[in-house]
């Protein structure tokens, strides 16, 4: 009978409603009280749901409260930091987003929110260099060779990204105006599609993170040509400093963000919980797997750092809708 | 390979894997069954779960989330005409008139025996061939992606009526709604009027709900029905005559949802519908589907559920996820140390294959499974009126809610819900709309990928490089004008 059926969903919402309740430590008057929701504006399945999962999968020991993940996907990861700009300041509601989203869009589109007013970093989790990747048998063996090729021909290379203003996008656009070239941007739904554009042939150029390129490193289908940053990650690849492309460019920042006014105590609280993960040997080897590293940044430094991204953004905005 | 696959085989016969599926399967087919839960929520919350278990456990388990779930889809679908996931939109068409007509339980049986026929069909297939699909997978690009989508809106616009002008307008209209919200291309914002609850588009799910549930229930409503029941029974259970009957009918939708499984984002909806017009267009007697036609719902359920082997073949041979369902699982691989790409095979053949074994075990336990859960779902529709409907109208609005919290979405569902009523009324199928809908943002964003592509010379580029996409372009008329001479060969009014 259907009367069975509501009773069997009843009882197993109450069972996950018991399982959750049952991380809570005894009742605290301190923050926090309830479990944490933490937001991504993104959808399932991608590298921030991946990370989400893994954090609030290790967090409530160090939180004594369950931390839930809230996909809330849409207008390009705007209807989630909304939502959270409009949540309640008291430490519940939490952010999980990247840099792009966070500092680059306030420059491209009228946001009903002010990205550096409304909000304050909880912490950095950790960042995703790029690097720029060709296949085995293309003919640009070395950077220095594409970056002549593209100069030869302008706007005849063809580089596959994953969406315009997205963490393949901006990279290709800081180089294209650091070295004075120009190639073909084609946008791909994701970073999957815009590899497999580039391994069938479609694109001569796309960027990717390590985590997405190393099978294909391994197996000698793809070739990295150059590295995000200024330490060079794989032996003989050069990095973006040496090939001519300075500063914060071509990194991905994971972070966790509050709304504004949230209280000290509850910050604190947060940010220590996070400064754990560090510590811990089973989030180590969890992120060790998905190929992620582990940075943890405070609030206030990743606040430095947001005010200047925003403003290499503008610059770079005002350039690219110029033309 | 051989020795691999046996080796997978021996690994894959474990009591806790079978046990575990089976959780996830019966946990997958209850989330699916309630509109709003979706499958890919159910396997992201409990991914986690799963990085703490065995691979040979842990990913079976997602699986049968995933496999539970696309079954679940169809129950109110076929109940209540509440198709929750576009795949489902195909099933709905004959099997709520089957409800209707008191044979829900022989609706939900041949839409279980249709789905696991497939999927398992499918699953071989793949085991077998999954180098070469690879290589096919790698054959389409953003221009063959558009044409084909181009060509299966109109077969569907082409088949689902007698008249082509209204299901076109139906269709041109779907098309239309899905072009508002942020532009996916350029980020420019249109028909949004300025409204931020615009920008991100209108959401799938209340427009399903609405335009197909909610005319339904003001249906019964009208009638004034109080005391009587939905169907006085649940008929039958499905005989072998009948399944018989359709096999010919499945064989060839699992045979399109393979190949539509192969050409990377169609995925189920676009299988679902073309196994349907086929079954149609090949029927002796066409007239009856959407009448209540059994080989309607086996065409659409099986062809939906042949998606699934060959989607995993980019998965496993690239590592790149062709959906959301296989990002998830992608997670879940990584997560276990095992990293899909060129090299997976040769590190890790024999828990690749005792994965894929897994998969065709899984359908086996749904089959089991699935048929005893049947009488208790189908027993749903024999509740009084008086209390069905509000329970569903509950569902509706709850499901809508659910989704993603976001209560505007209700004004979407009533808004839908009232065009429903009017389309039914004058006689407009909502299902080309709906469609149009679902494959406009995909098509739309492959025809500007086509066009950056060719660098402002789409014409040319066609020409020169992409001979096969321009082919299935140029045919797409005349297909579509064939398919309707043929279904309706004396063409009257509506």
């Amino acid at each position: 009978m259907f009367k069975d059926f509501a009773k069997k969903s009843l009882a197993a919402l109450a069972v996950t409603g018991a399982a959750i309740a049952s991380f809570a430590a005894p009742a605290q008057a301190e923050f926090p009280e309830k479990p944490v929701t933490m937001v991504i504006p993104l959808g399932a399945g991608g590298s921030h749901d991946l990370n989400a999962r893994v954090i609030t999968s290790i967090i409530p020991s160090y939180l004594n409260q369950a931390m839930i993940v809230q996909l809330s996907p849409g207008a390009g990861g705007q209807k989630g930091t909304h939502e959270v700009a409009r949540a309640p300041a008291d430490g519940y509601t939490l952010l999980f987003t990247h840099n792009y989203i966070d500092m680059l869009q306030q420059h491209v589109e009228n946001l009903p929110y002010d990205p550096l007013e409304d909000f304050v970093t909880v912490a950095r989790v950790n960042y995703a260099p790029i690097a720029v990747a060709v296949r085995a048998d293309s003919p640009y063996q070395t950077m220095d060779e594409l970056i002549a090729a593209s100069k030869e021909n302008p706007g005849g290379i063809q580089m596959a990204h994953s969406g315009n203003w997205g963490a393949l996008f901006v990279p290709a656009a800081q180089m294209m105006q650091a070295l004075d070239m120009q190639w073909n941007l084609v946008p791909y739904p994701g970073g999957g599609p815009a590899l497999q554009a580039l391994l069938s042939g479609d694109a001569d150029v796309t960027m990717g993170f390590p985590s997405s390129l190393s099978s294909h490193l391994d197996a000698g289908t793809v070739r990295v040509l150059a590295t995000a940053g200024e330490e060079r990650i794989y032996e003989g690849v050069p990095t973006f400093a040496e090939v001519g492309v300075e500063g914060d460019v071509g990194f991905m920042h994971r972070v966790v963000l509050a709304p504004k006014g949230t209280p000290e105590e509850a910050l604190t609280k947060l940010s220590e919980a996070f400064k754990k993960l560090e510590e811990d040997s089973t989030f180590n080897r969890m992120m060790g797997r998905l190929g992620e590293n582990i940075n943890i940044i405070s609030g206030d430094e990743y606040d430095k750092m947001r005010a200047e991204q925003s403003k290499a953004y503008e610059v770079l905005v005002d350039e690219l809708t110029s033309q | 390979m051989l020795d691999q696959f046996t080796e997978g085989f021996a690994m894959a016969m474990r009591f806790d894997t079978m046990a575990l599926m089976s959780v996830g399967l019966f946990a997958g087919m209850l989330v699916g069954s309630l509109p709003g839960f979706t499958t890919l929520m159910a396997m992201a919350i409990l991914l986690p779960i799963s990085f703490f278990l065995d691979p040979i456990v842990g990913i079976p388990f997602l699986l049968g989330i995933y496999k539970g779930g696309i079954f679940g889809g169809s129950v109110p679908a076929i109940l209540i005409s509440m198709p929750g996931t576009g795949a489902a939109v195909a099933t709905s068409r004959d099997g709520y008139k089957l409800t209707q007509k008191g044979k829900s339980r022989k609706a939900l049986d041949i839409a279980l025996f249709s789905s696991v026929f497939g999927d398992t069909a499918s699953d071989i297939f793949t085991i077998m061939m999954i180098f070469p699909i690879a290589f096919l997978v790698m054959q389409f690009g953003p221009p063959e992606l558009f044409a084909v989508l181009l060509m299966s809106l109109v077969i569907i616009a082409a088949t689902s009526g007698a008249n082509p002008l209204k299901s076109l307008i139906m269709m041109m209209l779907g098309l239309w709604l899905s072009f508002i919200g942020t532009d996916p291309l350029g980020g420019v914002e249109r028909f949004t009027f300025g409204l931020f609850e615009l920008k991100s588009g209108i959401p799938l799910l209340p427009m399903l709900i609405g335009v197909f549930a909610l005319p339904e229930v003001a249906n019964v409503i009208i009638r004034n029905e109080k005391g009587k029941k939905l169907a006085a029974l649940v008929g039958e259970r499905l005989s072998r005559v009948e399944f018989r009957r359709c096999l010919p009918t499945i064989c060839r939708s699992t045979a399109i949802g393979a190949g539509v499984g192969m050409v990377p984002g169609l995925g189920q909806i676009v299988a679902a519908m073309m196994g349907y017009s086929a079954a149609k267009n090949a029927s002796k007697h066409p007239e009856t589907f959407g009448e209540g036609e059994i080989e309607g719902v086996a065409a659409a359920e099986a062809a939906n559920n042949a998606v699934n082997g060959p989607t995993m073949v980019p998965l496993l041979t690239l590592g790149i996820p062709g959906d959301n369902v296989t990002a998830i699982l992608l997670g879940a691989f990584v997560a276990q140390g095992l990293r899909p790409g060129p090299e997976l095979f040769e590190q890790q053949g024999a828990t690749v294959f005792a994965i894929l074994v897994a998969m065709v075990i899984a359908n086996l336990l749904f089959l089991v499974i699935g048929y005893l859960s049947i009488p208790m779902f189908s027993r749903l529709v024999t509740i009084k009126t008086s209390i069905l409907i509000p329970v569903v109208i509950m569902f509706a609005f709850a499901g809508t809610y659910v989704f993603r919290s976001d209560i505007n979405d209700l004004m979407i569902l009533v808004a839908f819900g009232i065009f429903g009523i009017i389309a039914k009324a004058a006689r407009f199928d909502v299902m080309p709309m709906v469609m149009g809908f679902i494959l406009g943002p995909s098509m739309e964003y492959a025809f500007g990928q086509t066009v950056a592509m060719s660098q402002g010379n789409p014409l040319g580029f066609f020409f020169t490089d992409r001979i096969g996409a321009l082919c299935v372009l140029l045919s797409t008329p005349i297909i579509g004008y064939l398919l309707w001479k043929r279904l309706y060969s004396s063409p009257v009014a509506a």
